[in-house]
């Protein structure tokens, strides 16, 4: 079993890995050929799946994969890998491979990072004022490490730093993983493309922030047993004419956000006929009015949890949301870049709650 | 009885909370010690593995310094007739010379502070006055207590240091960027014109645990970087990477060349630098071992204490079992079970966890894009404050647009918000309770 790539892009490397961690510890890293995906199934909450080809993040060139199979799954500290890929985000050259260490087997990271020193002073006049001016504070005790400046160089010169990182992974056997698949569900009644996440992510943690100090004040008796269940869900609803609204509300305010004239895109003709394409549930509410209630679908889904999904904004994407009523919201988020969007796709799967 | 006041301009109250800020991450009490020509401040850690003191030169440092000891001193309290030595919480000492005062009032910034000891035999309160004198007439008055104390100082004798390195701290700071925040422990040792720091952590590998492991971290930077380097290669000395940041943060904000010198493993490592009439020194014992690698996990001896000037009484506050011949440092010539992955005491990861502050924060230096990532985390109670202001609803940030009746609630809020977050909310559902919708099944 052999992976070892040199990185491509580690700025994209670096923020998907801080978005997947913000929803779960522990990611199944899938690395084949052609594909990586990453998936992230909680406990509870938001699933992620996400798939990307090979050159969004490592360069092709270099991509070496050997396996019985063909394919190797890692668990991985999602956590652990971000940060270790922080140190590469600014670097010159990342190395990434597979590797082990008595019996734990690895990700490590190799990155050289380079920089241009400052220099003492950009003429290149030896240092003496530094020294002077050092020494002259000092006894003769310490002059003897100041005195050694004048022999070195003090003009600026590239400087190179080489960062090991390495992480312990698990490597998973395929039978580990074939029972795990990603989830399905009923076509949607709405899919909408999102205004700008990082609007929408500040709105709703101005709302979520506002019912959760309501909520804490109006039943200070609560136990802690309830605090859990009462944290504030966000009412999500969309139709077919360009409107995304978000809404909150306590027994005390009902607050509420409405886009307009967002995208509805439309599903790609070429896969389904003509007669298909008109029976879909996001057909037949494009045809109900905008003014209908019954036009609108709608989840509910925690604001916390919302907010950790929406971290995703920082690696800029373009989202579909399609909106299941009362039952689900699929994220389908697609990294800008000039690779094809339909091979590079995050899908996010929230569950609606029940109406309290 | 004893005398010693001194005085000091605003810029030396922030390098004295400087100082002091560094001290504390060693211990809670500072040991202060005035001479005739100096003060000095140290602390040494519990564990008696870090000592760090910090040395204010009586004439360069301060704006007037006095210092005298009259017939009848307590002869109890020092041993030295000219010296005088008390103790003091840190805490207590960073409100006080919490020179900086924030931006709005600038009319009452500290102009000067004084500061006076008032020892009488006689009376039963024994003060250390601080005198802050503000702008507008403002003087902020602080009478803390001290207590008498034997101060211990960890030796170093420059001189037999045979290994020895000079380099700028902002890049040793740059390396620390590099590690994570569980790292304890600092290995450093040089070969092929490298210096290589290594982060590691002394933990039990539990094999179902892999995952849970903290990230190893290497970082090899150019001899060339530093401006004096003479070390023996191959040698690897291993400190606490707490102790290793607290001196290098001080070093940076000193702005100052540090300089560390060392013989040998087991044997302690000293970081010095000097600065506008301040003379810093962490002396740090080491762990490592002469020759070898990776030694596989096995029985650990305890870190050796610093040997002290005076002798202490030897109270083994180490929960490790300490064999005698550690505590006085032996030469540990043949020490050859000194790990690099060993087991480590719950006691001493537990307590590197509660005194690291939030990692997070810190790392944002070298390696964050401009375009701040930061935006995208998750928000923790802390930051909401700020992120009111992001959003832009209300220009002002007035509380009073929000409402009486929001603004009476808010400080009753805070108590149960924080309670929930400790509780932890679960994000959503669970998955079991939807099976009846047919979903994601």
């Amino acid at each position: 079993m052999r992976f070892r790539s040199q990185l491509a892009n580690a700025s994209i490397f670096s923020k998907l890995t801080a978005s997947l961690s913000s929803l779960g510890k522990v990611c199944w890293m899938r690395l084949e050929e052609g594909f990586i995906r990453f998936t992230i199934i909680p406990d509870q909450g938001t699933q992620v799946w996400a798939q990307l080809p090979v050159d969004s993040i490592f360069e092709e060139d270099s991509y070496i994969l050997e396996s019985n199979t063909g394919v190797i799954n890692l668990e991985v500290p999602i956590g652990s890998l971000h940060r270790a890929l922080r140190s590469a985000v600014a670097a010159k050259s990342t190395n990434l491979r597979l590797t082990k260490k008595g019996n734990v087997p690895l990700l490590a990271l190799t990155i050289r990072a380079t920089s241009w020193t400052t220099g003492t002073n950009a003429l290149g006049i030896p240092d003496i004022n530094n020294t002077a001016e050092q020494s002259s504070t000092t006894d003769t005790n310490t002059n003897t490490n100041t005195n050694t400046n004048s022999t070195r160089p003090s003009g600026p010169r590239e400087r190179e730093t080489v960062i090991t990182q390495e992480i312990p992974v698990k490597v998973l056997h395929e039978t580990a993983v074939e029972g795990l698949h990603q989830p399905q569900c009923r076509d949607p009644d709405v899919n909408i493309l999102l205004p700008s996440l990082i609007q929408l992510k500040s709105i709703s943690e101005r709302f979520t922030k506002l019912a959760t100090e309501s909520k804490s004040t109006t039943s200070s008796s609560s136990t802690t047993g309830s605090s859990s269940s009462s944290s504030p869900k966000l009412e999500l609803s969309a139709n077919m004419h360009g409107s995304l609204r978000m809404t909150i509300g306590t027994d005390a305010f009902r607050i509420s956000s409405t886009w307009t004239d967002l995208v509805n895109p439309s599903l790609d003709p070429g896969q389904l006929g003509q007669g298909e394409l008109e029976q879909l549930p996001s057909e037949r509410m494009r045809g109900l009015a905008a003014d209908d209630e019954a036009a609108w679908a709608r989840v509910r889904i925690d604001g916390k949890d919302w907010s950790r999904i929406l971290s995703v904004g920082r690696l800029n994407p373009r989202v579909v949301a399609s909106f299941i009523n009362e039952t689900a919201l699929v994220l389908y988020v697609f990294l800008p870049g000039s690779w094809n969007e339909r091979d590079s796709c995050l899908t996010y799967y929230i569950n609606s709650y029940a109406v309290e | 009885m004893t005398s010693l006041s001194f005085s000091l301009a605003p810029k030396a109250i922030y390098q004295l909370h400087d100082a002091l800020t560094c001290l504390a991450k060693f211990d809670d009490n500072v040991a202060i010690e005035a001479e005739l020509d100096l003060l000095r401040l140290s602390v040494l850690n519990l564990t008696k593995t870090a000592y760090s003191a910090f040395v204010f030169e009586a004439d360069s440092f301060f704006e007037s310094y006095s210092f005298g000891r009259g017939r009848g001193g307590s002869s109890s309290r020092a041993t030295r007739p000219d010296k005088f030595s008390c103790q003091v919480l840190i805490k207590a000492l960073l409100s006080a010379f919490k020179g900086k005062t924030s931006g709005r009032d600038k009319d009452t910034s500290v102009e000067r502070c004084e500061v006076e000891l008032q020892e009488d035999l006689d009376e039963t309160e024994c003060r250390l006055v601080i005198r802050l004198i503000c702008g507008l007439g403002v003087i902020k008055l602080y009478k803390l207590t001290y207590e008498p104390v034997h101060v211990q100082h960890a030796i170093f004798d420059r001189s037999k240091a045979r290994n020895e390195w000079s380099i700028d701290p902002k890049y040793l700071k740059e390396i620390t960027d590099h590690f994570g925040p569980s790292a304890e422990q600092l290995d450093i040792y040089s070969e092929h014109g490298k210096a290589v720091f290594t982060s590691f952590t002394t933990k039990s590998s539990d094999g179902k645990e892999i995952l849970r492991q903290p990230i190893h971290t290497s970082v090899a930077i150019d001899k060339r970087d530093f401006d004096y380097y003479l070390v023996e290669d191959h040698l690897h000395v291993a400190i606490h990477m707490k102790d290793f940041k607290a001196a290098i943060a001080h070093a940076e904000t000193a702005n100052a060349m540090i300089t560390a010198r060392f013989t040998r493993p087991c044997r302690p490592l000293q970081f010095a630098y000097d600065f506008e009439g301040i003379k810093s020194e962490f002396t740090l014992m080491t762990r490592g071992e002469s020759s070898g690698d990776d030694a596989p996990d096995s029985s650990r001896a305890a870190p050796a204490q610093l040997s002290a000037r005076q002798t202490p009484a030897p109270v083994q506050i180490s929960q490790r079992s300490t064999t005698s011949e550690t505590r006085q440092m032996p030469p540990p010539r043949s020490r050859s079970i000194r790990p690099l992955t060993g087991t480590s005491t719950r006691a001493s990861q537990s307590n590197i966890e509660t005194q690291q502050p939030p990692p997070s924060i810190e790392f944002d230096s070298l390696f964050v894009p401009a375009d701040d990532d930061r935006q995208w985390d998750v928000p923790n109670e802390e930051d909401e404050g700020q992120a009111e202001d992001e959003l832009g609803w209300d220009a002002t940030g007035d509380q009073a647009s929000m409402g009486p009746g929001l603004r009476d609630i808010e400080p009753k809020m805070t108590q149960p918000t924080a309670e929930e977050e400790e509780m932890g909310i679960p994000p959503t559902q669970r998955m079991s309770q939807l099976h009846g919708l047919g979903l994601f099944d």
